[in-house]
């Protein structure tokens, strides 16, 4: 094992040194999903290397491959120069890796030090040496500047102990190579100062660290290399001296690039023009006019103007997060009838927290929210629902759906005490599942029937079913989180038109999404949070790619001027408000 | 098609298996060598079988012994439909029991066409009172229900055997009783030792009624709801602290009615620790049952059949009635072990 002491953290040289990981060319399956398709990876030994990438980007099953969690479908490991085939997390432990994980392996009735040495006990003919233990496990502790309580049981640590205590049972079991998967996620920032710190001082003395974020700041700020996964496959590897958040940013989301959801939506956009005289929501006469795929609504056919009343206020929302402290901090925001309000962010940066706050599931510590002018901050989900307030969860699978009920069942959800199904004490099941049926096939649902289990339908139908649900009736606000997700180019395309549809009926949508060729698609305001805070809220006419992407990696509002505000004419839609725009009944 | 099919496989496999499981008790202890002995497996169940449905005053019996497994099967039924497993259908069954005596001779002076409906009413909201605690617990602070139902159990035995022993014994019998209810708070039964009563319908028409509370109304929708996916129910706003509540409460009312039959319908009296474990024995006849309101009927008569055949087995055979409780021990343990999986997978 090459601990070169020249391969200081921030001084790596790439010339002189084999890597002591290296993963060519790994690909990896699960039912139904590509996980990892061709990655490789090189990782020099001594230094911090970050792993980045959005949910779902295959990160987590790449570290999984290298701890021998799974075993990829095709592709090499070489581990210090040698090709190896870890078939175990037993085997990568002799390897000399240990991983620590968002989830505590550790028993919490057993103490830190009976943990620690589980399934390597020092031991004197059959019989744990436990002083000789203790001994070691300290001194390794103490070398390390980590204070640990071996005494005290796991169940008891505090999260940022019980992740230190994991770091010293992988040492201990003489990992030179340490994985940690989203180390900060459930630490407060100082206790991540902490963590990094301690890492720094592993790298020095020779260890080889990897970890896995989706924080630019953490990767900026303390590792020496950063590999970018998206959609399973890597797309770059930079030293941090050589790229800026920016960069990075634009490598996990793929800004620009022709993915299928920047297709999507220009293919919507265009939709949208065809549609025009066709379905008769839209007027044709001003676009010609303009010359600009305008949508003509927006010009005059809309009750909407400066004086109209905002469908939703948000004014000073500050929430809890699910350990206590403030997820979200003074969100103000107000999204207009018929307009779409499109949040960008990094995931996780407090869009689930407002927009459950918004629902109605999670409580408010300070602030109000207003419907249509009256507050309904401290009503119920249901209350707020029969007053038109509708959502689309994050979660599909466990939010969205119960997968053991029929469709129609499930659409059903949340409205079983409407009058027109029963009126809260008899269902009305003919009406139920007639009216279940015209949803599904208007929805474009494809399932067997109304009757069938929502279980067995694919994700993306199942999408639709939350999606149909969330629209039905006519609904005055929708939350919606990744609507599109899991849907096809196609699918998504839909989804986009049925937003269309029910906006010209007067429903605003607050539109929470990780893909930002998504939010510039269909949002006629664009704001992005960072770290529980709105940055800034901007007319997509004047919203720029970088401009968004600044704010998401916690840079402000204020337009630099590499990005001036001149309308992007391949899918520009002007601001909502609309000075003496009069209603000429288009719309509704 | 499958799922039906699936659905009647499931209690099919665990009663084969319980079965098989007493067969070689039966032929391990019989004392007979190995061919033989599985004869006397065979004598035992046949001789089980004649006793519970083999002539109309076995029947009867049969029909008597289900009455409180079927009532209190449902009341475990609309519970876990939600959720929740409501171990303490025994204490419910105990209170509701205890209620609906007090309610019994109390009360004079009353026609039968107010004073029994008042009775069972009596029991089915002491029943209903007991669940309400540990529902309210789990809406309120996500207490488990497992424990606090359990505990409960322990506090509506004693609590229900001081109560008999001391404010509202009877003087007149050395029994540990209640006095006699009034006959005017008393559900008609057949004279003889049979104890069949009236009873059986109303458990029937409870059966009924849970089947149309979980298909047809919106509160049965909302219960299944939160059964099955909870975090879909509470962002779709289903007050799921609310529908835990009632559901358990409609839980306890059941078991407290099962209780007040037995009393009103059988003993005519609260006699201290009258329940052989009507309520534990009612977990088994939900989960065979499958949580569905005609299965648990047909289950209930199957477990009431065992009881009232064991006797018949003993006298004929000498296979001790104890293998009943392997029975219904095995048949516990083989739908359970199912339900725990589904559970975690789920």
């Amino acid at each position: 094992m090459t601990t070169n002491p020249q391969t200081a953290t921030y001084n790596p040289d790439p010339q002189l040194e084999v890597p002591v990981i290296q993963m060519a060319n790994i690909t990896k399956s699960f039912p139904g999903v590509v996980a990892n398709d061709d990655v490789s990876l090189a990782v020099r030994p001594g230094v911090i290397h970050a792993i980045v990438g959005e949910n779902g980007a295959g990160k987590s099953t790449l570290m999984g491959i290298l701890y021998g969690r799974y075993q990829p479908d095709e592709g090499r490991i070489r581990i210090g120069g040698n090709d190896v085939r870890i078939d175990s997390p037993a085997r990568a432990i002799a390897l000399g890796i240990g991983m620590v994980t968002q989830h505590t392996t550790m028993a919490p009735a057993l103490s830190v030090l009976e943990n620690t040495i589980l399934g390597a006990e020092p031991s004197i003919a059959g019989i744990v040496d436990s002083r000789a233990a203790a001994a070691r496990v300290t001194e390794l502790a103490r070398s390390l500047g980590i204070e640990i309580e071996p005494g005290r049981a796991a169940g008891k640590l505090s999260l940022a102990a019980l992740q230190k205590a994991e770091i010293v049972k992988a040492l201990y079991r003489g990992a030179t190579i340490l994985i940690l998967d989203e180390p900060t996620a459930t630490l407060a920032p100082l206790e991540a100062d902490a963590l990094f710190a301690l890492l720094h001082r592993l790298a020095e003395s020779g260890t080889t660290i990897i970890f896995i974020t989706h924080k630019l700041r953490e990767v900026m700020a303390h590792a020496s290399r950063v590999t970018v996964l998206r959609g399973g496959r890597s797309v770059g590897e930079r030293s941090i001296t050589e790229t800026d958040p920016d960069e990075l940013l634009a490598l996990m989301i793929g800004r620009r690039a022709a993915s299928p959801s920047a297709l999507t939506a220009l293919g919507a956009a265009e939709k949208r023009e065809e549609s025009t005289g066709s379905m008769g929501q839209w007027v044709n006469g001003s676009m010609a006019e303009q010359g600009e795929p305008v949508p003509a609504y927006l010009a005059g056919s809309r009750p909407i103007s400066d004086a109209a009343m905002p469908t939703l206020e948000v004014r000073g929302v500050s929430v809890a997060g699910t350990r206590g402290a403030a997820a979200i901090r003074q969100i103000s925001l107000s999204v207009m009838p018929g307009e779409v309000l499109g949040i960008a962010g990094v995931d996780g940066s407090g869009q689930r927290e407002l927009a459950e706050a918004i629902v109605g599931l999670r409580p408010l510590q300070s602030g109000s929210i207003l419907l249509d002018g009256e507050e309904i901050g401290s009503l119920s989900v249901g209350r707020r629902l029969r007053r038109g307030v509708t959502f689309i969860p994050e979660d599909r699978q466990r939010e969205g759906l119960i997968l053991d009920f029929a469709v129609a069942e499930n659409l059903l959800l949340g409205r079983q005490r409407r009058r027109e199904f029963g009126g809260g004490s008899v269902l009305d099941l003919p009406r139920i599942e007639a009216e279940g049926e015209e949803l599904v096939r208007a929805s474009r649902v494809k399932a067997p029937g109304a009757m069938a289990a929502a279980r067995g339908l694919s994700g993306g139908n199942q999408q639709k079913v939350v999606n149909a649900r969330a629209l039905r009736g006519s609904p005055r606000l929708l939350v919606a989180m990744q609507p599109t997700r899991g849907l096809d180019v196609d699918a998504a395309r839909f989804v986009y038109e049925q937003f269309r549809f029910a906006q010209d009926a007067g429903l605003a949508i607050l539109l929470f999404s990780l893909d930002l060729d998504e939010v510039f698609a269909i949002s006629n305001r664009i704001g992005a949070m960072f770290n529980g805070d709105l940055m800034g809220v901007v007319p997509r006419a004047q919203a720029s790619m970088e401009g968004i992407g600044q704010m998401m990696v916690g840079g402000s509002p204020a337009r630099p001027p590499a990005c001036p505000p001149t309308p992007n004419p391949g899918g520009d839609r002007p601001p909502i408000p609309n000075p003496g725009g009069e209603n000429s009944g288009a719309g509704i | 098609m499958t799922a039906r099919m699936r659905s009647l496989a499931q209690p099919a496999i665990a009663l084969a298996l319980a079965f098989g499981v007493a067969a070689v008790l039966i032929a391990a202890t019989c004392g007979e060598p190995f061919p033989r002995s599985m004869n006397a497996a065979g004598e035992s169940f046949a001789a089980l079988f004649r006793g519970a449905f083999g002539d109309t005053n076995g029947l009867l019996r049969t029909l008597a012994k289900s009455t409180p497994l079927l009532l209190s099967g449902l009341a475990v039924t609309v519970a876990l439909r939600a959720g929740l497993f409501n171990i303490g259908a025994e204490g419910q069954l105990l209170v509701g029991g205890l209620a609906s005596a007090w309610a019994g001779y109390a009360l004079n002076g009353l026609p039968t066409v107010i004073h029994l409906p008042v009775a069972i009413a009596a029991g089915a909201s002491a029943g209903a009172l007991w669940a309400f605690v540990p529902g309210i617990l789990k809406a309120w602070r996500g207490t488990h229900e497992v424990i606090v139902t359990i505990m409960m159990n322990y506090i509506a035995i004693h609590l229900t055997h001081y109560l008999v022993n001391g404010p509202l014994r009877d003087p007149t019998t050395r029994q540990t009783a209640t006095p006699l209810v009034l006959p005017s708070a008393r559900i008609w039964s057949l004279p003889g030792s049979t104890n069949f009563s009236a009873g059986l319908f109303l458990a029937l028409a409870a059966a009924v009624a849970v089947a149309f509370l979980l298909r047809r109304t919106a509160l049965g929708f909302e219960i299944r709801a939160v059964g099955l996916g909870p975090d879909a129910a509470r962002a779709s706003g289903i007050p799921v602290g609310r529908t835990l509540v009632t559901a358990m409460c409609l839980s306890g009312a059941l078991a407290g009615v099962a209780g007040a039959v037995e009393v009103l319908a059988v003993h005519h009296r609260f006699l201290d620790q009258f329940s052989p474990g009507y309520g534990f024995d009612s977990i088994a006849v939900a989960l065979l049952g499958g949580l569905d309101a005609t299965g648990v009927t047909l289950a209930s008569l199957l477990f009431g059949g065992l009881k009232s055949g064991a006797n018949e087995m003993y006298t004929q055979t000498q296979t001790p009635v104890q293998i009943v409780g392997v029975v219904q021990a095995m048949v516990i343990l083989a739908i359970g072990v199912r339900y725990v999986r589904k559970r975690r997978a789920g």
